[in-house]
């Protein structure tokens, strides 16, 4: 699935050159680097390492154009999509409620398994976030805001 | 003997019933998630940290232990059975652990092979730290800043160069990676800086968040790609513990390459950057050089003896530099130091003087979990092929949930989840684009002391760059840096010039 187009490993070098520049500037100007009465400032270390950041970055770019691109699928995505869509309705629905609907949801819906393995998924899954995290470790999960309202 | 009678304290302390209790879980959980193909070791220790919130400082850190030791048994598993690595150590343990199980249709006596084996590098390994850990604090009580500026450059610098394939990415992420642990508050001054105007970062990018989206999520992202392959196990026949057993004659044949990789292994553990790894690798090509009854790569004895024994005493040793200095060889070993700092716990030349019962606890917990793990270890083997053949597709959404709730339970807000997701991300492009998140993980944890000793050194020397030179000893680390910097860049050149010469 590689080609030698510019994708994102020519990309990511230049995302890190940008984080090495920020970070350098921010801890030279805004914070300060030396003070010949205290010493060094806060920005003082962030500058250091990113004027380095910014030196094998552009290394790790120029090397970056001999290698090839490995795009990754749309389908390595949807975790992450799930993960906002979890945290968008914990607002409302409560955290308990969208992972019971998000694990459903996957295994039944998504993966097509049969509804004896999502159960037995469900359920184990159960025990982890209720038993062993909600009870036993007595994390506090968001409830909601309808659950908020009835009760 | 002091050594002993403090471990004997420790033992003392970690003999309750409580804590026996912790480290058996702790050694069943690590051993589940170790050896289920896909997760591996640092992803496994990621997920499970967040347990450790319901027990007291000293359980939690015995728990701690437990799970990143019993992680380094569970790799081998899925290697022998399935021709599945757990872990990149285990991928020496495939050579000669698959062939053994499905050719000689031995899988019973290879898991017990594999298990006695790692068993007795794991004790050879934590009997030398038993008294090369207090001996190596000694030393570190000589470093001054400008030394452990130095040992921390070479730590941080030897792994982002050693982990991957392409030193210079190691190296952005080891960067990048400080550059993230220096949001929030300034490690002396204590005044905000690089938070951004969000209050949420005053308080720097949490850690428990940070590392499950690295390493936990980015996995996720990565299974997908493997959600569809069927993992089965080549056997044709049940797996029992009696069937299982070996006979004396081979383990006459084990225990000797085991011996020699222990000694082996943990010399290799200690050396930051190693690690298991290399120590299996090491274990393995040292066998080579002495006889087996059978030709390795053929499913022998020796060969599977041989890497497991040193890659469970690369992980005991690698405690060494890890404890009296407060530098850990691998991702997974920063993975645990970050949770051993979460309890209090600050890894360096002073703990074993300030805080021996922590230290001593610790280092006991490691011996009790070696036995624990090792009876679990023998009797889950019935069990082990159902346990290895859990579908991909089934553990994409549960270990996401796990993700999920324990980066909220970390935080007890979503910004732990939101943390965790976009590390998340960015784990899984690095990863997909040759960059090992490892160095990042390790520069996480080691910046804040880093930092602060580079200034106090700076401040002490009004700003000179010769103190890193005046002393012997920052002076030889000095030097190693320097070598561990420029032997890639020579060999590269010698490279480009054999290539010109031949053309």
């Amino acid at each position: 699935m590689g080609n030698s187009k510019f994708g994102t490993k020519n990309i990511l070098p230049l995302v890190t050159l940008i984080i090495g520049l920020l970070f350098s500037s921010l801890g030279f100007f805004k914070y300060g680097f030396w003070d010949k009465n205290i010493g060094t400032l806060p920005g003082f270390f962030p500058t250091i390492i990113g004027i380095l950041l910014i030196a094998v970055s552009a290394l790790a770019f120029f090397q970056s154009l001999k290698e090839e691109n490995n795009y990754s699928k749309l389908e390595n995505w949807y975790p992450v999509f799930a993960v906002f869509l979890i945290i968008a309705s914990t607002f409302v629905f409560g955290m308990y409620f969208s992972l019971a609907a998000f694990l459903i949801f996957w295994v039944r819906v998504y993966e097509k398994c049969s509804w004896k393995t999502t159960i037995i998924t469900f359920l184990i899954m159960f025990v982890i976030v209720f038993g062993a995290f909600g009870t036993w470790l007595n994390i506090q999960f968001p409830k909601g805001l309808i659950f908020n309202a009835i009760f | 003997m002091d050594n002993l009678q403090l471990l004997l304290t420790g033992f003392i302390s970690v003999l309750t019933l409580q804590n026996v209790l912790v480290t058996m879980l702790g050694a069943l959980l690590g051993l589940l998630v170790g050896a289920m193909p896909g997760i591996g070791s640092l992803a496994g220790v990621a997920l499970l940290l967040p347990l450790t919130y319901k027990f007291n400082p000293t359980t939690a850190i015995i728990m701690l232990g437990s799970l990143y030791y019993s992680n380094m048994y569970g790799g081998s598993f899925s290697a022998i059975l399935l021709n599945i690595p757990g872990d990149s150590p285990a991928v020496m343990t495939a050579i000669d652990g698959y062939p053994m199980a499905t050719k000689k249709n031995r899988p019973g006596q290879a898991l017990y092979t594999s298990n006695i084996s790692s068993f007795t590098g794991g004790l050879i390994g934590m009997c030398i730290l038993t008294f090369m850990g207090p001996a190596l604090a000694e030393l570190g009580l000589k470093f001054g800043p400008a030394e452990m500026t130095a040992l921390l450059l070479v730590a941080m610098t030897s792994i982002g160069w050693l982990v991957g394939s392409n030193p210079t990415k190691g190296i952005v992420l080891t960067a990048v990676g400080i550059l993230i642990a220096s949001m929030g508050m300034d490690t002396l001054t204590g005044s905000p800086r690089f938070e951004f105007g969000s209050i949420y970062l005053l308080g720097g990018v949490p850690f428990i968040p940070f590392v499950i989206g690295t390493v936990g999520f980015a996995q996720v992202m990565k299974l997908v790609d493997e959600k569809d392959k069927k993992i089965e196990a080549n056997l044709t026949q049940k797996l029992t513990i009696k069937g299982s057993m070996i006979s004396l004659h081979e383990f006459k044949r084990l225990i000797f390459p085991a011996l020699r990789s222990g000694f082996l292994g943990t010399f290799v553990g200690v050396l930051p950057g190693a690690g298991a790894t290399t120590g299996a690798f090491l274990g393995y090509a040292t066998q080579k050089a002495f006889k087996s009854e059978e030709e390795l790569g053929t499913g022998a004895i020796e060969g599977i003896a041989a890497c497991e024994s040193a890659n469970n005493a690369a992980a005991a040793g690698s405690f060494a530099p890890l404890l009296a200095l407060g530098i850990p060889g691998s991702g997974t070993g920063a993975v645990l130091l970050g949770g051993l700092m979460m309890w209090g716990l600050n890894p360096g030349p002073l703990l074993f003087t300030n805080q021996p019962e922590f230290c001593w606890s610790l280092i006991a917990s490691l011996f009790l979990a070696n036995i624990i793990t090792l009876i679990i270890a023998l009797g889950i083997i019935p069990f082990l092929v159902k346990i290895l053949t859990v579908d991909v597709k089934l553990m994409i959404p549960c270990i996401t949930v796990v993700c999920i709730i324990g980066s909220y339970s970390s935080t007890n807000s979503l910004y732990g989840v939101i943390i965790m997701v976009i590390s998340g991300m960015f784990g899984y492009i690095f990863e997909r684009n040759g960059y090992s998140t490892a160095p990042m993980l390790l520069s996480f944890v080691l910046a804040p002391l880093l930092e602060s000793n580079m200034r106090k050194s700076f401040i002490i020397s009004h700003g000179s760059i010769d103190i890193f030179f005046q002393n012997p000893i920052s002076l030889v680390l000095i030097l190693i840096l320097f070598t561990i910097i420029a032997t890639p860049i020579v060999r590269g050149i010698i490279g480009v010039v054999k290539n010109h010469n031949k053309n």
